[in-house]
């Protein structure tokens, strides 16, 4: 090979990670769950880094995968909010074009084979009507709304919990306890995680990110004890 | 006017004998052909207001807007050609936007004005473009406090307590004069620059405008916002009421 | 003279040459489309379901874009291409008709798309389509493609993860292959169709995890267009 060295580096495997993020859509708005760790590897590099930003006065987002490309897209989209505010024209903008957005951003990373490794879920609510809007953009362009959404192991370990618990009449209050119990469940389960966790909601009042806080845990379950066998409680 | 004939007016790169750039001299008399802007410096913020000429009675309310923002907490005003204004308008965001993406903070007023200066001045410095023919009213507010500036089209920055510019100039720079801007407050600027500017318009030449104004204050949390469109009203009848008392009283006189 | 053809071992490396984690652009979505095409009709169906590995993240998505009353297009691989396949031939589409102020027909559509897919033969749309629509004299028909745009139209194509599991059961009941003089080919009316593709799907449902959930069926008539909804096995 002549020259034998590649003139550009991309991003191929992520490196300072978050773990899931997971949404539900409900009848007056949405909720949205993720806990505030990010990793390097194994290493928890810091327990409290937010994951969950307000986008606008009717949409937040909640990120999974690499953190450095999220900082990217939170300042596009801040980018993106500031000229909207400077348009003055009172036609917010809506959570489903934001989706569409960040779509054709991470489609159009993926194509320069540069990807942003994450996954996003958006949250909103349509101002018109107070409806919930849920979606999910990931690291290849992938694009869905759905009325319940995780990434990561919450994909295996949240979505079942919370296509449960769905109904179309669930009120954001219900959902708020719903996604806490995922992100408990998920807590216990998923090594990349911690107990400490925000929950965003989404109404027509408006976006609002809580604080980072402890989940409340218990370790007492007969099965998480040292010793305990499956087989001895089995009906198998 | 001296130079006629004399051809020291056809370049803005060349100069007259006596030292002067008549291209953008010109620039600024397209100023001055423009509805009057004024603003003012307050002890928690500042204000602009434009008197927006209608060139057309059909022309329907809103459009052609003459006060724009740039940044959350920078507000403009444009006196003068308004599509050359938007360019400025543009170039203020773009340069907003490179601030904040470079140092990871929202862009101070003075940084932005100086950008946006320079950014006029060259345009008066080449054959090959034309000067910008409008004045812009800069109104910010952040670490260093309120601030009020204008760009003109010569590229010169000032910065102000209180400014006017447009048709009217001279005339509201004597009623700013008057005002105790130490003392006034936001709220009560909207009311004596309604007042002001109603009493500088020419309702003989110019009857149908538009009273437009921002204001970056406390009030508005420190961010540009639109003065309430009921404030702007009310400020405006209050003034023009006063100006019908007051010509009534003259009349009076007279007879 | 200088020397091109020796390779340049890489130290470190176990057989000389380096190991480049690669980003891999492309992933399966499932899903399957097919369209059934009669005289005076043709049908478009496709499963909702949308896989990743062997996890269903949502059971509703949409696998078909509608053109215009009389053309349908219907896209099965990955998500993510599909999304931008669509968003092209949608823009396409309008320009054409701003451009030669009509509708684009079966056919301008069925070569647009060939085109189109064609444009990207280095990086593909990973997509596998099917148009389906009326021509000029009112009779169905519908183009099945490959990833890169060759196509071939027909009476009946089905395209996408349940492929092999239904088109020998179309080659079968609509084509009639196993005749070699097609003597005694049925000729399908529209409800005879839409019940032979709910089979399939069910059918192919039992045996290809990446079919389930929602069957849409789209008709196609000079009345225009019309959706059925089939629900199909969730697990």
């Amino acid at each position: 090979m002549f020259g034998g060295q590649d003139s550009k580096q991309h991003t191929v495997q992520p490196y300072v990670t978050g773990t899931s993020v997971i949404g539900l859509k409900c009848a007056d708005g949405v909720v949205l769950g993720a806990d505030t760790l990010v990793s390097y590897g194994s290493l928890a590099k810091n327990r409290k880094t937010s994951r969950l930003m307000t986008v606008s006065n009717h949409c937040s987002l909640g990120f999974s995968g690499e953190y450095s490309d999220f900082q990217e897209i939170k300042s596009t989209l801040e980018e993106l909010m500031i000229s909207e505010y400077c348009m003055a024209d009172n036609i917010p903008m809506q959570p489903r074009a934001i989706h569409q957005y960040l779509a054709r951003v991470m489609y159009e990373a993926r194509n320069k084979q540069d990807p942003l490794y994450n996954q996003l879920v958006i949250g909103g609510v349509l101002p018109a009507t107070g409806e919930g809007y849920l979606g999910l953009v990931d690291l290849l362009g992938t694009n869905y709304e759905s009325e319940m959404i995780a990434t990561g192991y919450g994909t295996y370990i949240a979505l079942p919990l919370l296509r449960k618990a769905y109904r179309p009449d669930i009120t954001v209050a219900e959902g708020r306890k719903v996604i806490e119990d995922c992100l408990r469940v998920l807590y216990y389960r998923d090594a990349r995680s911690i107990d400490t966790v925000q929950i965003s909601t989404v109404t027509k009042e408006g976006a609002e990110t809580t604080e980072p806080f402890k989940l409340e845990t218990s370790w007492d379950f007969k099965k998480f004890k040292a010793g305990s066998r499956l087989i001895d409680e089995s009906t198998w | 006017m001296t130079s006629i004939g004399t051809g020291y007016d056809l370049s803005s790169s060349t100069f007259s004998p006596e030292g002067r750039v008549f291209q953008t001299e010109y620039a600024m008399k397209s100023v001055e052909n423009s509805g009057t802007a004024v603003g003012a410096r307050c002890s928690d913020g500042v204000v602009i207001a434009v008197e927006k000429v209608y060139h057309s009675r059909m022309m329907m309310k809103g459009s052609l807007r003459r006060v724009h923002f740039v940044e959350k907490h920078i507000g403009v005003g444009i006196a003068g050609l308004l599509p050359d204004g938007r360019q400025m308008v543009s170039k203020c965001r773009e340069e907003a936007t490179q601030y904040r993406e470079v140092y990871g903070e929202p862009v101070p007023g003075r940084v932005l004005v100086d950008r946006l200066a320079r950014f006029t001045h060259l345009y008066t410095l080449y054959w090959h473009v034309r000067s910008f023919g409008c004045s812009a009213l800069v109104a910010a507010y952040d670490a260093e406090g309120p601030q009020l500036y204008m760009v003109e089209p010569s590229g010169m920055l000032m910065r102000y307590n209180a400014c006017a510019t447009g048709k009217a100039k001279q005339q509201a720079k004597t009623e700013l004069e008057k005002l105790k801007l130490g003392e006034l407050t936001c709220r009560e600027a909207v009311t004596e620059l309604a007042k002001t500017i109603v009493n500088v318009h020419d309702s003989t030449k110019d009857k149908l405008y538009e009273l437009e104004m921002l204001w970056v204050c406390e009030e508005s949390g420190r961010t540009a916002q639109f003065v309430p469109q009921e404030l702007i009203d009310e400020a405006r009848k209050a003034a023009e009421d006063e100006k019908d008392r007051e010509d009534d009283d003259d009349d009076m006189d007279d007879a | 003279m200088m020397d091109f053809g020796t390779p340049v071992l890489e130290p470190g490396s176990a057989n000389g040459t380096k190991q480049v984690p690669q980003f891999n652009p492309y992933q399966d979505n499932g899903g399957t489309v097919a369209s059934i095409a009669g005289d005076d009709y043709v049908i478009v169906a496709a499963d909702t379901r949308f896989t990743l590995g062997y996890s269903i993240p949502t059971r509703k998505i949409s696998r078909v874009l509608k053109i215009n009353d009389k053309v349908m297009l219907g896209t099965a691989g990955m998500q993510a291409d599909t999304c931008a396949l669509h968003k092209v031939i949608s823009t396409r589409m309008r320009m054409y008709e701003h451009d030669n102020n009509k509708r684009m027909t079966f056919n301008a559509v069925s070569q647009m798309l060939s085109t189109v897919l064609y444009y990207k033969r280095f990086f593909p749309y990973y997509t596998f389509n099917i148009v389906a629509g009326l021509d000029d004299k009112g009779e169905g028909w519908v183009c099945g493609y490959d990833a890169i745009g060759s196509f071939e139209q027909r009476k009946i194509v089905c395209n996408g993860a349940g492929t092999k599991l239904m088109q020998p059961v179309f080659d079968n009941q609509v084509d009639w292959a196993q005749s070699w003089d097609g003597a005694g080919k049925p000729n399908l009316s529209l409800e005879q169709a839409t019940d032979l593709m709910k089979d399939a799907f069910t059918s192919a449902a039992e045996r290809e995890i990446t079919v389930g959930d929602t069957l849409q069926i789209y008709k196609i008539t000079k009345d225009g267009i019309q959706l059925e909804e089939f629900e199909l096995k969730k697990d």
